[in-house]
C-alpha cells in the first residue's frame, strides 16, 4: 500500500472531528500533514493564497457541508466562480444520510466520491488507495 | 203541487221553463223550495244534479238534512232554517254534503223565508255546486298558511323590496339577523344594511334582472349588524314580474354565514399552526439526522483512537461499558434516521411498481433466511398488477414483512407464508400470512406499529420494523391491518393504490 500523503487538507467545523482524522490518518501513517479550515470562507482564501504563494496544494480534500460562515456547497460554488484550480480528490465528508445530499454531490464534477461520518479506518482506507 | 210549478219559486215574472232551466244549467244552480204548509220539498233539476240523486228522486226535510255531513255542517243547516222560518232571516252559507256514492262536496244554500200573514208559509232558495272552487280555495289558503309559516319562523331572513330597494315586507328572520326590530329596520333601505365595501356588489346583476336578462342571482356579501359587526351572508335575490313580465319587486333570500367563515378562519389557524409544527419537527428530525449523529459519531472514533493509542485505558471495567453505551447511542440514532428521513421524501414521486416483480426480489433478498428456517412461501400475485410507490420503501416493506414472518416462527415447526394480491377497485390489497407465534393483539393491538415496541424477545428485534414500515405504507398513500391469534399466525394486510 503506498500511502504518502503529503498534505491533508480538511474543511470542517467541528474539532473533535478533525481531531480524530489526523489522529486516524497520522496512527495509521497516511500522512503527518494536515491543513485545517473551519468554513468554507476560511478554506476559499487559504487554498487561494497557496496557489498565489506557489506553497505546497494538499492533495487529498475532505470537505464538511454544514458549516457555518459558508458551507461545503458555497465553497464548492465560490471555486468554481473564482476557478480556483482543485485537481486534488475532494470527498465530501457529512453526517447527512440525506439522499438529497448524496444526490447533489453526484452533480459536482469537483467531487470524488460522498463519503458518510463518521470516517473509519475501513472507509479512509478506502479512499487513500482511491487516490493512488 | 205538480212539478210544472217549479219555475215559480225562482220568479213571479219569467215563466220559461226552458230559459229558467238553462239559466241553472249554465251557473250550476239549482232551486229549491220548502212548502212549509205541506211540508213538501222541492228540488230543481240541478239541485238534484248537485246531489248526485236521479231525476225522479223525491226530498223530503230529513232526507234532505242528512245530504249534509253530521256535525257542524248539519247542525248550522238546521239551525239556520229554523232561524229563518222564526225570525224571517234569510240565509246565505257554505256547507259540505255527502252524496249517495260517500263523496264531499262543498255546496253554497241559500234560503229566503216567505211570509203570509205574519206565518212563514214556505222557505225557497238556490243551491249551488261550489265544490272545485272552495277546494282550490283551501288549497291556496294552505299554501298561503304555509308560506307565511316559513316566512315568520325561518332562520334566514326573507325580505320583499321594491325596485328602489326599499324593505316592503321583512321576515322576523332577517331582524334578528342584524339585531333590529321590525319598525327599526323598515326605516332603512338595502343599502345602509349593506357593508359599505359591498355596496356595488350585485350592482351588474341586478340590472340584468331588471332588464329581464336574468331571474336570481347569488352573492356572497357582508351587512351590518345594529351594533356595529359585520355579518357575512350569501344573497340571493330573486325578481318578481307580473303576469305581462313587468318587474313588480325583490324577495331576497339571505342566509347568515359568519359562523361557518369563523370556522373556516380557525380552521386555517389551526392549519397554520399545525404547519408549523411540522416544521419544527422536520427541523427536529434535521438535528437528528445531523447534529447527533456527527457527536455520536465523534464519540465512536474517539474511543478507537484511544483503543489504539492506548491500549492498557481499555483493561478497566468501564471501557467496554463506554463503548457499550456509545455504540447503543449510534444505533438509536441510526434508528431515528431511518424514521426522520421520510420527512425528506416529502412532494415524493409516486411510481408504477409491479408487485410480481418487487415480491421476486425481496424473497431473493430474504434467501438464506428461509432456507436456513425451511420457510415455505408461497405466492399469488398477477404478473400484472403494479401500484403506486417508492421503490425503495416498497422492497423495504416487503423484507419487513417476510424477515418477520420467518424470524417470530414457531420453534417446532416450519414456516409456512403465503403472500396474496388481491384488486378491489382502485386498490390492491396484499395479505402476508404466516403461521408463526402470533401477536396478542388485545393486549398490544394499539402499541403495535409503535415505535420501539418488541413483542418476541428475539436476538434481531429491535421493535422498530413495523414502526418504519408502518410510516413507509402511509407515506405512499396506503394502510395495514393486522389479524393475528396467538400460537396460530398473523396476517399482514396491506392496502397500496392500483396504478
Amino acid at each position: 500500500m503506498n500511502n504518502t500523503i503529503n498534505l491533508v487538507c480538511i474543511i470542517d467545523d467541528d474539532l473533535i472531528y478533525t481531531f480524530a482524522v489526523k489522529k486516524l490518518m497520522k496512527m495509521n501513517a497516511f500522512s503527518e500533514q494536515f491543513l485545517i479550515f473551519k468554513n468554507g470562507k476560511e478554506a476559499l482564501d487559504g487554498l487561494t493564497n497557496l496557489h498565489k504563494n506557489k506553497s505546497t496544494f494538499p492533495d487529498l480534500i475532505l470537505l464538511d457541508i454544514n458549516m457555518p460562515i459558508m458551507d461545503g456547497w458555497q465553497f464548492l460554488d465560490a471555486c468554481k466562480n473564482i476557478s480556483l484550480d482543485i485537481s486534488s480528490p475532494l470527498y465530501m465528508t457529512s453526517s447527512s444520510i440525506d439522499e438529497k445530499d448524496k444526490k447533489k454531490s453526484k452533480t459536482y464534477d469537483m467531487i470524488t466520491e460522498y463519503v458518510e461520518k463518521p470516517l473509519t479506518l475501513d472507509s479512509l482506507n478506502k479512499l487513500v488507495n482511491q487516490k493512488n | 203541487m205538480t212539478p210544472n210549478n217549479s219555475h215559480q219559486i225562482i220568479s213571479n215574472e219569467i215563466h220559461d221553463d226552458d230559459f229558467l232551466n238553462l239559466i241553472e244549467n249554465s251557473l250550476a244552480i239549482g232551486s229549491w223550495e220548502l212548502d212549509l204548509m205541506s211540508n213538501n220539498l222541492k228540488w230543481s233539476s240541478v239541485t238534484k244534479k248537485i246531489h248526485e240523486v236521479p231525476q225522479d228522486y223525491i226530498p223530503d226535510v230529513n232526507t234532505a238534512i242528512n245530504f249534509y255531513k253530521e256535525g257542524i255542517n248539519r247542525n248550522k243547516i238546521t239551525l239556520l232554517l229554523n232561524q229563518s222560518l222564526e225570525s224571517r232571516n234569510s240565509f246565505d252559507d257554505e256547507f259540505i254534503i255527502i252524496t249517495p256514492s260517500g263523496k264531499e262536496k262543498w255546496v253554497r244554500a241559500i234560503g229566503y223565508p216567505k211570509f203570509e200573514n205574519d206565518t212563514c208559509i214556505a222557505i225557497r232558495g238556490v243551491f249551488q255546486d261550489i265544490h272545485d272552487k272552495t277546494v282550490k280555495a283551501n288549497a291556496t289558503a294552505l299554501k298561503e298558511k304555509q308560506l307565511r309559516t316559513l316566512f315568520n319562523h325561518s332562520i334566514t331572513g326573507i325580505a320583499v323590496l321594491d325596485l328602489n330597494g326599499n324593505w316592503k315586507k321583512i321576515n322576523p328572520g332577517i331582524c334578528k339577523m342584524l339585531g333590529y326590530t321590525e319598525t327599526e329596520f323598515l326605516k332603512s333601505t338595502y343599502l345602509q344594511l349593506t357593508h359599505p365595501e359591498d355596496r356595488l356588489i350585485g350592482q351588474k346583476e341586478l340590472k340584468l334582472m331588471l332588464s329581464g336578462d336574468i331571474d336570481n342571482f347569488q352573492t356572497e356579501k357582508r351587512y351590518l349588524h345594529k351594533e356595529g359587526f359585520d355579518v357575512h351572508c350569501i344573497l340571493s335575490l330573486t325578481i318578481v314580474r307580473d303576469y305581462k313580465g313587468i318587474p313588480e319587486h325583490f324577495i331576497a333570500n339571505i342566509n347568515n354565514v359568519s359562523e361557518i367563515k369563523d370556522s373556516k378562519n380557525k380552521i386555517s389557524e389551526l392549519l397554520d399552526v399545525s404547519s408549523k409544527q411540522n416544521d419544527r419537527l422536520l427541523n427536529f428530525a434535521h438535528i437528528v439526522s445531523h447534529n447527533l449523529r456527527s457527536h455520536g459519531g465523534n464519540l465512536d472514533m474517539l474511543l478507537k483512537l484511544k483503543k489504539e493509542e492506548y491500549p492498557n485505558f481499555t483493561t478497566n471495567e468501564y471501557f467496554p461499558l463506554i463503548e457499550k453505551a456509545v455504540e447503543n447511542l449510534n444505533e438509536t440514532i441510526l434508528n431515528l434516521n431511518e424514521v426522520a428521513i421520510y420527512n425528506n421524501y416529502e412532494n415524493k414521486a409516486l411510481e408504477a411498481i409491479n408487485l410480481s416483480k418487487y415480491t421476486d426480489n425481496a424473497l431473493n433478498s430474504i434467501k438464506a433466511l428461509s432456507i436456513k428456517n425451511h420457510a415455505t412461501i408461497n405466492v399469488k400475485i398477477n404478473p400484472k398488477t403494479t401500484i403506486k410507490g417508492i421503490p425503495a420503501y416498497i422492497d423495504s416493506i416487503l423484507i419487513n414483512f417476510l424477515t418477520n414472518a420467518i424470524k417470530y416462527r414457531k420453534p417446532d415447526i416450519n414456516p409456512i407464508i403465503n403472500i396474496e394480491a388481491i384488486r378491489k377497485d382502485n386498490k390492491v390489497i396484499l395479505t402476508i400470512k404466516d403461521n408463526g407465534l402470533g401477536i396478542d393483539l388485545d393486549k398490544y393491538g394499539d402499541k403495535l406499529f409503535g415505535m420501539y415496541n418488541m413483542f418476541h424477545k428475539h436476538k434481531e428485534a429491535r421493535g422498530l420494523g413495523l414502526f418504519i414500515t408502518k410510516n413507509q405504507i402511509e407515506a405512499i398513500g396506503g394502510s395495514v391491518e393486522v389479524e393475528s391469534t396467538v400460537d396460530i399466525g398473523t396476517k399482514f394486510s396491506i392496502l397500496f393504490d392500483y396504478e
